[in-house]
């Protein structure tokens, strides 16, 4: 999976209509910003991410680094798939 | 249209409850006097897979009481809390059943019977429902606990529900207020019913919301809510018509505010101005002295967001006095009613005002430096006049009530 | 004549079968016909000889109203109300300001909530387990969800309640409305209803047998009062209507399309759960009390909107509610729009204020009176005066019952 085809999935799972991968910029925040993200889009977006990837992420990771970016969470689901899918 | 709003005063002569400390106010008050927690394992359904895996639940009911209210079977959780809650109301506020005296109910609930619909729905999600008991798919509207308590009392007047989320009780005791003021009914039973179930529990869990150990309103290490369930009623009556029966007002309702955030579906205004107005609206309307008020009972639901917002709506209408006025939080000793948390809340604090002493709060830990409530640590005796009770819903709507004690005058 | 003091309605948003908009309600009261279409029984809820139609909304009719990124996550009930809420607003001239206005209310009423999504993620909880529930999901589950998104798209700081009331909802959301612009509570209130009909809600009520079956010609037709009758047609969408009062409007230059001189509401404790009653005489003697609190004589009424449906024993207790009320005394003309707007979803508000406002006439196209059950008729010509006081009446199943006195402006 690549950093675009990552926007794509962000674009589907939170129902973004007329948002192509090139409008989200990759190290800028994601969430209470431009696209009018919310706190509850993060979630969603977790629900999401768990389900795909088989991943479990705690509560108190959502609000850290690793969901400061699309480029950040992109690496963060790089290297948690890497370290097997459990929670770190 | 015109309508003299203040013009009549307004006070409680019964109240009634259930909660997870067991059916009737009694239990509940010892509960609450000795700061007891009744937040424990989930035994409703199977909640191991869940994120968090407690709530406060109801003990079953006293067989008497079951057998005692006719149509009991058919009753779903959420009615039979409602209804044993507002005649328990009745009997304390020695209610004169007259045909003459229109009385209304006005209650709040936010999922009525969704539990018992969610297991009618489990069973039959594939099948055709031709052949479905119609009995068991009947109680899912949120407006039956309300119908089921007109039904038992035999009421002729308003019979309403608000379903504004977590603000629906304290919304539909300020909808009974202004009936009672306006002479639309006699007397109006006032209060909320709601019961536990797995779209609740599931989305709150969903919503990352809920703390995985029982809830801790305004302490530094809270980390979200608790869920609970139960149901309680208030008896409103206009005061001279209470004086002239020979009731004992247990306190004055003076009066109640609403407004909305206009933030967030779901988080509060962090700056806390939609509760500030709700609240300085109640105490508006009940012609209060924002000086009189010795005691707050807090939504405090314990989740991170909710609690600062609520500090800072009470820093902006108490000012510096927001670090001294007690703060009693009843969801840490009987979790998070939802569209009943207000009624019960409101039965909390009319306790407190009869026995002149606040509740304690359950639990320990630090409170959180950011947000310095004042939490009141054991059974404190207080000179109490008025107290105020706020909830915050989903949807960003807000309700707020004011108590007084009343002193016999 | 213009007085000051009075409440008014200057503004009707609608999203229906028949379209959006005021204009698109009213051609479909004049055509007199209903717009129905096939409901999705592809899920398997729906007997065989269950109602197949029903009053649903073209997706394509607010296709755009609501910018992409923002109705996302709505449900459609969201959808309706916050379409209806802005055209409500454009007709009443008011411009939604950037700023939170404390003094705009909103009063919504639903019947079952946001049904889809709640089925939605009790699926997700049944088949994938709590981890797979969506948290957006279940923001959208509560009933004032709708009254929330209205709330943050119109700038309403003010109260914001949700009220259920079975089919008596919209009339009383409207009179709690009045009542708060009258007492000060806002200045200006956006009321009204809003559901959404899903596949499974219809083939719930279809097995209620509350639905209208087709008839010898495969057309499902609701017939209230009429011999023939055998339920309503179901229908989702949303109403909403602004009001404030006469003067403030005047100042802006709008003529009011109706007053609403006041609303007030009644309960049958003899109806079962989820059925009617046998109670009109209390219900008639409340009609009577609530026109007297009103100063309006019976005779004074010139028109009866009626919430009639074709519902068997709903339409056999309003017509005896209405004989006993006038009891010697002719009937005035009476319309039934139900048979046009279906039931639920709000549209029968909009209709009842075009009709009482003059707005608006309902040819009956084929009527069979039902002098042994009802023993009423409706008006079929010559065409009345334009009436100066009507009368508004909801009966709903379960028990409760609205009534609203509007005014010609």
């Amino acid at each position: 999976m690549t950093l675009g085809d990552f926007k794509q999935f962000i674009i589907e799972t939170l129902q973004l209509a007329g948002v192509t991968p090139e409008m989200i910029v990759d190290d800028q925040p994601l969430f209470g910003t431009g696209l009018g993200l919310d706190s509850v889009d993060a979630i969603e977006l977790v629900v999401a991410l768990e389900k795909r990837f088989g991943l479990k992420i705690a509560a108190h990771e959502i609000d850290r680094d690793a969901f400061s970016s699309p480029s950040a969470m992109f690496e963060f689901v790089e290297r948690r798939l890497a370290q097997g899918g459990t929670s770190g | 249209m015109t309508s003299a709003p203040n013009a009549r005063r307004v006070v409680v002569t019964g109240m009634g409850g259930v909660s997870p400390w067991g059916w009737g106010i009694a239990p509940l008050r010892r509960a609450l006097a000795a700061g007891d927690c009744a937040i424990r394992s989930v035994t409703r359904f199977d909640a191991t897979s869940f994120p968090s895996q407690i709530a406060a639940e109801v003990p079953p009911p006293p067989p008497e009481l079951a057998r005692s209210i006719r149509g009991w079977s058919r009753l779903s959780f959420a009615d039979r809390y409602a209804v044993a809650a507002a005649l328990e109301a009745l009997r304390s506020a020695d209610w004169p059943t007259s045909p003459e005296l229109t009385t209304g109910v006005f209650f709040g609930s936010s999922t009525g019977g969704m539990w018992e619909t969610e297991r009618f729905y489990e069973s039959w999600r594939h099948r055709c429902l031709e052949r479905a008991p119609r009995h068991a798919l009947a109680t899912q509207p949120v407006d039956r606990p309300a119908e089921a308590v007109a039904r038992a009392i035999g009421a002729s007047g308003t019979v309403m529900t608000v379903s504004s989320a977590c603000a629906s009780a304290t919304l539909a005791i300020g909808e009974a207020l202004d009936a009672v003021r306006s002479g639309d009914v006699a007397i109006a039973i006032a209060g909320g019913a709601d019961s536990l179930c797995r779209v609740t529990f599931g989305g709150f869990n969903a919503l990352r919301s809920v703390d995985p150990r029982p809830c801790r309103p305004f302490r530094a290490d809270r980390e979200g809510l608790s869920l609970g369930e139960g149901g309680a009623a208030l008896v409103l009556e206009p005061l001279e018509s209470a004086l002239a029966r020979g009731a004992r007002p247990l306190a004055e309702l003076c009066g109640a505010g609403a407004s909305a955030d206009v933030h967030h579906m779901t988080a509060p205004d962090p700056q806390g101005r939609g509760a500030a107005l709700a609240l300085a609206r109640a105490l508006e309307d009940g012609a209060c002295e924002s000086a009189r008020v010795g005691g707050i009972n807090a939504h405090g639901t314990g989740t991170p967001l909710n609690d600062p917002a609520e500090f800072h709506a009470y820093e902006r209408l108490f000012g510096s006095r927001a670090r001294e006025i007690p703060v009693m939080v009843t969801k840490a000793s009987v979790g998070h009613l939802l569209g009943a948390a207000g009624a019960i809340e409101a039965v909390a604090t009319i306790l407190a005002l009869v026995e002149q002493r606040l509740q304690p709060s359950p639990g320990s830990g630090a409170i959180d430096p950011e947000i310095p409530v004042r939490l009141p640590a054991s059974s404190a005796s207080n000179a109490l006049d008025a107290m105020v009770s706020i909830n915050l819903g989903f949807g960003g709507c807000n309700g707020a009530i004011v108590l007084a004690r009343w002193s016999g005058s | 004549m213009i007085r000051e003091d009075s409440i008014v309605v200057t503004g009707i948003g609608a999203v229906g079968a028949f379209g959006r908009g005021r204009a698109a309600l009213a051609a479909a009261l004049a055509r007199g016909t209903p717009r129905v279409s096939a409901v999705d029984r592809s899920s398997g809820w729906h007997g065989e000889r269950a109602a197949r139609t029903a009053l649903l909304v073209d997706p394509r009719a607010i296709e755009g109203a609501i910018p992409p990124l923002e109705a996302r996550r709505m449900s459609p009930p969201s959808r309706f109300a916050v379409v209806a809420a802005s055209d409500a607003l454009a007709d009443a001239a008011i411009s939604v300001s950037s700023e939170r206005d404390p003094d705009l209310a909103v009063a919504m009423a639903t019947s079952f909530g946001p049904t889809s999504f709640t089925q939605r993620l009790v699926d997700q909880l049944l088949d994938e387990g709590p981890a797979a529930a969506s948290p957006a999901l279940f923001i959208e589950c509560v009933a004032n969800a709708p009254a929330g998104r209205v709330a943050l798209s119109a700038r309403a700081a003010g109260s914001n309640s949700t009220f259920v009331m079975g089919e008596a909802g919209s009339l009383f959301a409207l009179g709690r409305a009045a009542r708060w612009i009258a007492s000060g509570r806002a200045r200006v209130t956006l009321a009204g209803a809003v559901d959404e009909m899903t596949p499974l809600l219809h083939a719930l009520l279809d097995r209620f047998r509350a639905l209208a079956r087709s008839e010898r010609d495969g057309v499902e037709r609701a017939r209230p009062f009429d011999r023939r009758r055998d339920g309503f047609l179901a229908a989702e969408g949303a109403t909403l209507v602004v009001l404030e009062r006469e003067a403030a409007a005047r100042r802006r230059g709008r003529q009011p399309i109706a007053r609403v001189v006041g609303g007030w509401s009644a309960f049958d404790p003899t109806a079962p759960q989820s059925a009617w009653g046998h109670g009109h005489a209390g219900l008639a003697a409340a009609l009577r009390s609530g026109l007297s609190r009103h100063g309006t004589e019976i005779d004074e009424i010139d028109l009866v909107v009626s919430g009639a449906s074709g519902s068997r024993a709903g339409d056999r207790l309003e017509a005896g509610v209405l004989r006993r009320a006038w009891g010697e005394r002719p009937l005035p003309p009476i319309v039934a729009p139900k048979s046009v707007t279906g039931e639920y979803g709000g549209a029968f508000i909009g209709a009842a204020l075009l009709i009482a406002a003059g707005n608006s006439t309902m040819p009956v196209l084929d009527f069979d009176a039902d002098e042994a059950g009802c023993g009423l008729s409706l008006h079929r010509g010559p065409p009345y005066p334009p009436p100066r006081r009507t009368l508004v009446s909801a009966l709903s199943s379960g028990g409760a019952a609205t009534w609203l006195l509007l005014e010609r402006a």
